[in-house]
Order: structure tokens, then sequence, then C-alpha cells
């Protein structure tokens, strides 16, 4: 009798390729020889000697990853692994995880190279699988960082906490109290040579200490959790995360075989490795050291950027999702550079403009951002400055929040002034009217402190506010300049005519669009009593200060709104096709519908613009 | 007599002191029997169905469809798919097929999906093929099963415990077939996913704890 001869082994073969193609005599001959495993989800599959050979899934699933833990392939029922080890000795050390439990065939190598070299077409299937994976190793090996979905099969040694704060039997709870709010973790592992005794958390310090009213000159060994459950370091994060929901736990030491204490694995940090949460990468922030280790951190946020497009965020929240993180990377990088040149020889104010400020950043925005200074600087103290403003601004630009090519960055001399030199330059702006001063306006004008006393900024604003109100001229040339796009309504007249001419349209979203929206708003913004930098901000005020109609406010907000998930609809698009950011919209992406609302909201801000005519420059024009 | 009773207790010892050994040490047959009834005094096999375990792993190799001579059947052909005619054709003597059992079962395990109704009928066989005595080790597949429930405290429902649920709850396939050969192998599965499902230091012990013994077939 022979394997093949089994009912269920037979109707199986019969119905997958490429072992369906064969002779019965030839599935009786591959057939020889083969065994059956069944690995547990989570396991990994042993692909060494008489294991190194090719599996067939009869039930589950599999992933097939790289050594460093990219991800090659997902395979399940019918389908094959294995077949590099057979082929060539599996010379890229690919690995295979069970996902799900998996009942799988195991061939003989033997058997199975004899067929190969029998059976051309069999030969042919198995060359073609093995291309196909060296295809996806290659290209998952470009990724430094794999994608954040279903790492599971991870080992936890890539992910744990190596610096370990550990305490002695005897320690008191006070000191080891100390220690963990000097380190900033939340538990602590006690050891007694090296050897893993127990675990105090934060929790337990509530529950057993404060809640009992225990003296906390108590040894830790009195209430600590003895024997906590642990994992090996070369444990998969899926186990661990099994483990922990289970034992109901967010602390897991990772010990080695002599149950020394290794690592920590919080819950944190599986998230972390798993969904990019704005929140976690803010935390990661916060804990890097360098400004290479924060730029690798900042890897990710192009990642976070699309997941917060693909869930749906209302574009407002991602804009202000984004703005949390930009200002927290500001924050620690500023820290980082006091650490690197000293304390600051005074008081300064880290300002940020233009769309940092109004909190609507996408992927792709570069930076815009200057310094305030107590007082004028001596020349040592200008030196420092530069030094200081270099580091903070190469470092954003590292982090991935681009250089601004209008050099309107702390790194540029011109934009480190005292208050009243910040009071001066505005001031300037609002007079003369001239065309620069305008632009300076449109970017200056939006401003927010990230960094230092709050307050010193409010004056400016305020003295910024008087000046405008005071002065129409400005305030009509601010106009001018604000009408001076038009939303490009006609471009779908054209669209629709030539659509299969020569031009290839394309729509700016940004610059035909939402910037004009941003315009109008900053010019209602400027003329109301409460000033406010968000666009929809700016235009609630506006409407709130009876400056605006409701419904043409509510308009604008819709359109922006509208305008605003569209750029990041596309820049998720063009960045997973092309890795750049653009916000450029193809008319042929939408459907007639899509368009018909997109001619609806220009037309929004159209009859904005005529109702600020209206009102800014009636006796003007 | 003594020399009798120290062997025996010497071969007792050194099988407790085997069972602390890891599972997958051990070599394992895991049978069906295919009956013409459920009473062994007056009903007999009509066939037997086995597939091998070696180093944790089934053996396809080892599989046997093994029908028996002169089996009555015809009342049960719905069940079994099997006619006269393969009795016929394919019929061995009982005595011939459970002796090359005898031998296979020296060295192995036998695993079983619910042991009392298979052992009741091997041991009447025997008792009629007056074939010699011999004790072996065994598992059942259903006691393991019940024993996890019970010490989980997950209740099963009413036919929880027959083979196909009990696959379905390790993710194994379901099979069509319920010839004695089908079986075995999907006991022989079962086992191994139980196996998994202890953990990497699974024993012999572990699983003999939640549902084995051991039994002398004598003649």
């Amino acid at each position: 009798m022979a394997a093949i001869d089994i009912p269920e082994v037979q109707k199986f073969i019969e119905a997958t390729p490429p072992f369906l193609n064969l002779t019965l005599p030839q599935q009786k001959q591959l057939l020889t020889g083969v065994s059956m495993i069944y690995v547990r989800q989570g396991q990994r599959v042993m692909l060494q000697g008489e294991s190194a050979t090719v599996h067939l899934i009869r039930r589950g699933a599999c992933e097939i990853r790289s050594p460093k833990g990219a991800l090659v392939d997902q395979i399940a029922d019918g389908e094959c692994f294995g077949v590099s080890s057979a082929m060539v000795q599996n010379p890229d050390g690919l690995h295979v995880v069970a996902l799900e439990d998996s009942l799988v065939y195991r061939f003989d190598k033997v058997r199975f190279m004899e067929m190969v070299e029998q059976n051309e077409a069999f030969g042919l299937f198995f060359e073609h699988t093995r291309h196909n994976r060296l295809r996806k190793l290659s290209r998952s090996q470009g990724e430094e960082l794999t994608s954040p979905t279903s790492q599971l099969s991870t080992p936890i040694s890539h992910i744990m906490t190596r610096q370990l704060i550990l305490a002695s039997p005897n320690d008191t709870v006070q000191a080891i109290a100390q220690r963990m709010t000097e380190a900033r973790v939340s538990s602590i592992l006690v050891v007694e040579n090296e050897r893993l005794l127990g675990i105090v958390t934060d929790r337990d310090l509530r529950s057993r200490v404060l809640a009992l009213g225990v003296p906390s000159s108590l040894a830790v060994s009195d209430i600590m959790t003895r024997s906590p459950v642990s994992l090996l370091p070369d444990s998969l994060v899926m186990q661990a995360q099994t483990l922990m929901s289970e034992s109901n736990i967010h602390h897991l030491p990772i010990v080695d075989e002599e149950q020394r204490a290794v690592g920590m694995l919080t819950a944190a940090d599986l998230l972390r490795h798993q969904e990019l949460s704005p929140l976690l990468l803010i935390n990661q922030i916060h804990r890097q050291q360098s400004v290479e280790s924060l730029a690798h951190v900042c890897k990710q946020w192009p990642t976070l950027i699309i997941n917060l497009i693909v869930t749906d965020m209302k574009p407002a929240d991602v804009g202000k999702v984004l703005a949390t993180v930009s200002d927290n990377l500001t924050r620690r990088l500023i820290e980082l550079a006091l650490e690197k040149f000293g304390p600051a020889p005074m008081g300064f104010q880290f300002l940020v403009f233009g769309s940092q400020a109004r909190q609507d950043q996408s992927l792709g925005s570069d930076q815009d951002n200057g310094l305030m200074l107590e007082r004028e600087p001596t020349a040592d103290e200008s030196a420092y400055f530069s030094d200081f403003s270099q580091f903070v601004c190469e470092g954003l630009g590292l982090c991935g929040i681009r250089l601004c090519p209008g050099d309107i960055m702390a790194s540029n001399p011109a934009w480190r002034m005292t208050e009243a030199g910040w009071k001066k330059a505005f001031s300037k702006w609002i007079k003369s009217g001239e065309p620069s001063a305008l632009l300076h306006a449109s970017i200056f004008f939006d401003i927010r402190c990230v960094y230092g006393e709050e307050e010193a900024i409010k004056g400016l604003i305020k003295g910024m506010q008087i000046e405008v109100s005071k002065n129409s001229v400005f305030l009509a040339t601010l106009t001018r300049s604000a009408l001076a796009s038009k939303p490009p309504l006609g471009f779908f007249r054209h669209f629709l005519l030539e659509s299969s001419g020569a031009h290839k349209h394309q729509l700016d979203l940004k610059h035909q669009g939402l910037a004009l929206i941003n315009d109008l708003a900053r010019l209602y913004g400027l003329s109301c009593g409460t000033y406010r930098v968000g666009t929809l901000e700016r235009l609630e005020q506006a409407i709130r200060e009876k400056l605006m109609s409701v419904d043409t406010g509510r308009n604008l907000m819709d359109a922006w709104d509208e305008l605003n998930a569209l750029r990041l609809a596309a820049q998720r698009q063009h960045w997973q096709a092309t890795g750049k950011a653009s916000a450029y919209l193809d008319p042929k992406d939408l459907s007639s519908l899509e368009r018909k609302h997109l001619k609806t909201t220009f037309s929004i801000i159209s009859d904005a613009q005529d109702v600020a005519q209206q009102r800014f420059l009636k006796g003007y024009s | 007599m003594l020399i009798g009773v120290m062997q025996k207790f010497k071969a007792w010892h050194m099988s407790r002191q085997a069972m602390k050994r890891a599972w997958s040490d051990w070599d394992y047959l895991v049978l069906d029997i295919e009956t013409s009834g459920l009473d062994p005094k007056q009903d007999n096999i009509v066939s037997l169905g086995w597939v091998c375990i070696h180093h944790g792993v089934i053996d396809l190799d080892s599989a046997r469809h093994m029908l028996l001579e002169g089996a009555e059947i015809s009342d049960n052909v719905g069940i079994h798919m099997i006619t006269d005619a393969d009795v016929e054709l394919h019929g061995k003597k009982q005595q011939s097929v459970l002796r090359y059992l005898r031998h296979l079962l020296r060295k192995r395990v036998l695993v079983i999906h619910h042991a009392p109704m298979e052992l009741g009928f091997l041991k009447s066989s025997w008792q009629q093929q007056g074939l010699a005595s011999f004790s072996f080790n065994w598992l059942d597949t259903l006691a393991i099963e019940r024993a996890k429930a019970h010490r989980a405290q997950q209740p099963i429902q009413e036919g929880g415990f027959r083979l196909g649920p009990c696959r379905a709850r390790y993710a194994l396939p379901d099979y069509q077939g319920h010839d004695a050969l089908t079986d075995a192998l999907a006991t022989a599965e079962l086992l191994l996913a139980q196996a998994a499902y202890q953990g990497k230091d699974c024993r012999l012990h572990d699983l003999n704890q939640l549902g084995g013994g051991r039994t002398r077939l004598v003649s």
C-alpha cells in the first residue's frame, strides 16, 4: 500500500497543482516516503536535515520570511514551501512560521528531486515558485522597516528593551520606586545573582503598598510577584502577545535558558511594534537620544500618515495629529540641542509658521520656523543660537520635514530676532505693501510657538492685528493678492473637451484649491478681534464675529474638508505607488459624481472670493 | 515465580522511566477497527486500518488497510462501503493480520479514538484466535480530549468528542470517508495536534495521564 492509496491523500493531490498533472504512477512515486506534520500557530517549521525539503500545506497558513524578518510570502492550503531548501540549500536563509495551526505534507527530498528531473513541467513549476519568492525577497530587503502589518513572527529579541532596570531582593520599596521614577519605567525586575526572582510593577506599588498602607521601608521581596511569567528571547511576538493577554499582564520579563534576565517586553512595546499610532510615535520620539535615532524612528512617519488617511480620519484631525507629532519632534530636537550646546544664554521662543502653525501639514510639507530672543545677543550668543538653530533645522530635515526652499528657518540669522525685531518686521510688511511683503505675510501671519513662553508671542500677534486693522490699504492689498488666484473652474470644461487631446491636465489641489481658502481665512482672521491660526478655526471665528455669513463660512469649511480629503487620498496613492509626495490629482481618477462635487467646491471658493471682494475692496478696486 | 515477578517489575519500571521521554521519542501505531456491530461478544471485526507515527510525524508509507476474510458485513454495507465481493477478493486471514499487528505493537504505543470499544474487540479476537499473550501501552485521543476539556472546565456538547468535532477544534480538515484507514489517519493527525498543544516538551507521560493505559491481551 502506498500513501497515494489513502483516499483523503489522493483526493487532495488530485486537486492540487502541479501534482494533479502527474500520472498516477508518478504521484505514487513522488509520495513514497511522504510524512505529515502538525505545526502550531507561531511555531517555526524546521527546514534542516531530512526536513530540508518541499512541504505542501494540507490545511493552514504560513509565512515565509527573510532572515531579517521581512515578509516574503504568505501561503495557505495547497501551496508549497521549502522549495529553496530542497533545490538549492536555502542560500537566502528563508524561514517559515505557521500563521495558523497547520497540517502539512512533507515530501521525501530524494523522491521530490527525482520528479523535478523527470518531469520538466513539474520542475518548472517549482523553479517559478522559487524565483517569484526571490523577487519578493529582494523587494522586501529594500525597506529597512518592514510594513507594520503582521509582523507576528518577529522574534521578541528584536523589539524588547535591553536596558533593564533592576533591583535586588533586599532593596526597599522606596528605593525601587525612586529608581523606576528616574528611569521613567513602569516595572522593575528583581534579580539575585543575575537570576530573575520577581517583578514589581506600578500597579503592584499601588495595590500592594499604597492601598494597604504598608511602610515603604519594606524589602522588595515582600511585595514582588515571585517567579513571574517569562519567555525566551527567540520566542515570537505572537507568542508574547498571546501569553500576555492570557495572563492579563502588561510586563513580560525575557530570560535566557539560565533564567538570567535579558530583556523586558511591555504591552506598549508590542503595540508600538505592530501598529503605528501617533501617540506611540511621539513616545518613541521622546526616548531617542540622538538625531540619527530620531531620524530612524521618523522613517515610520509616512506610514503613519498613510495609516491615518486609510483609517478615514477627518482631514482636519489628520493635520492636527501631524502637527502634534512635528511639535514633539521639534521639542525633542531642541532638548537635544540644549544638551549638546549647553543651556541657552537667554530665554527664547521657537516659532513655527505656515502649515505647521495652521496644523494642516501633510506628506512632504516643508519647515518654516524662526527664533524669538529675549534680548539682542552678543557675538558669542549669536554664535550659540546659530549652532543651535542649525542643529534643530537640519535635524528636522533628517527626520523628513524638508528644509524650507525659501530659507525661512531659524538657521537663517534673518529669522532670529528679539520681540522688538519681529514687531518691526511685521510692521514693515504691513506698511510697505510690496509683493515680497505680501508673500511674507502669508507665511509669517500664521504663527505658533512650540517651545518657550507662549505669552511673548501673544503681544507680537496683538500688535500685528492692531496694525492691520488700522491699515485698510494693507488689507485691500492682501485681499487683492488673495483673490488673484482663481479656482480652476474652466478646468472641468477643458477636461471634458480635451480628455483625449495632447493636453494632459492635472489638478494641483494645494495651490489651486486649499491655498485659496487658507488665504481667505487669513484675510478674515486678521480682521477678527481674536487671533486664530488654523483655517477652520479662523472661518469659525469670522462667523462668530459676524464678519462672514454662516452660509459662506460653512460652505468654505466644507470645501476645505473636501479638498483636503482629496489631497490626502491623492497623496496616499501617489506615495504608495512612487514613494514620493504629490498633491496633484488626475481627473481621470475621479468619477463623474466626484467631478461634479469638485466643481461645486470650486464654485464655493469663487463665490466666497466675490464676497471678500465686496467686503475688503469696496472703494479700492 | 520470583524471577517472573522481578521481570514484570523490571518491565514496568522501564516503561515508567521511558514515559518521561519526549512523546516524539516513541513510535505509535494509530488504529481504527470497523466491526459488524457494537458487541465484541457477538459481532466481529470487518476491517482494520492503521498508520504509524515515527519521530513525531505520520509516516504515510506505513498506512495499511486490511479486510478480514469471512467477515459478515451484508447488513452494514452502507456504513463501511465494503461488499462481500471485496472481502472475497482482498480478505485476509484474521489470525495473520492480528499477528502482524502484535508484531508492530511490540515497539509501539497503540493509539485509538475511543479505546474501550476497540480494546474489547481486540481482547475477544485474541481469545477466539488463541494468540500469544502480550501487553502494550495505549493512548485514547477521545479520553485525552475529554480530560483536556475537563481541566479547562470547558463543557463540550453532546457528540463533541466524536472524531470530526475533535479535529475541528484543532483546525484539522474535514474528512469525508469513514473507512478504517481514513479514521486511523484522522486519529493520527488529531494526536499530533493534541501533542503540539501540550507544548514543546510534551512527554508520553503527559498524554498518558490525560488518557492512556496499559492492557494485556490473553488467549
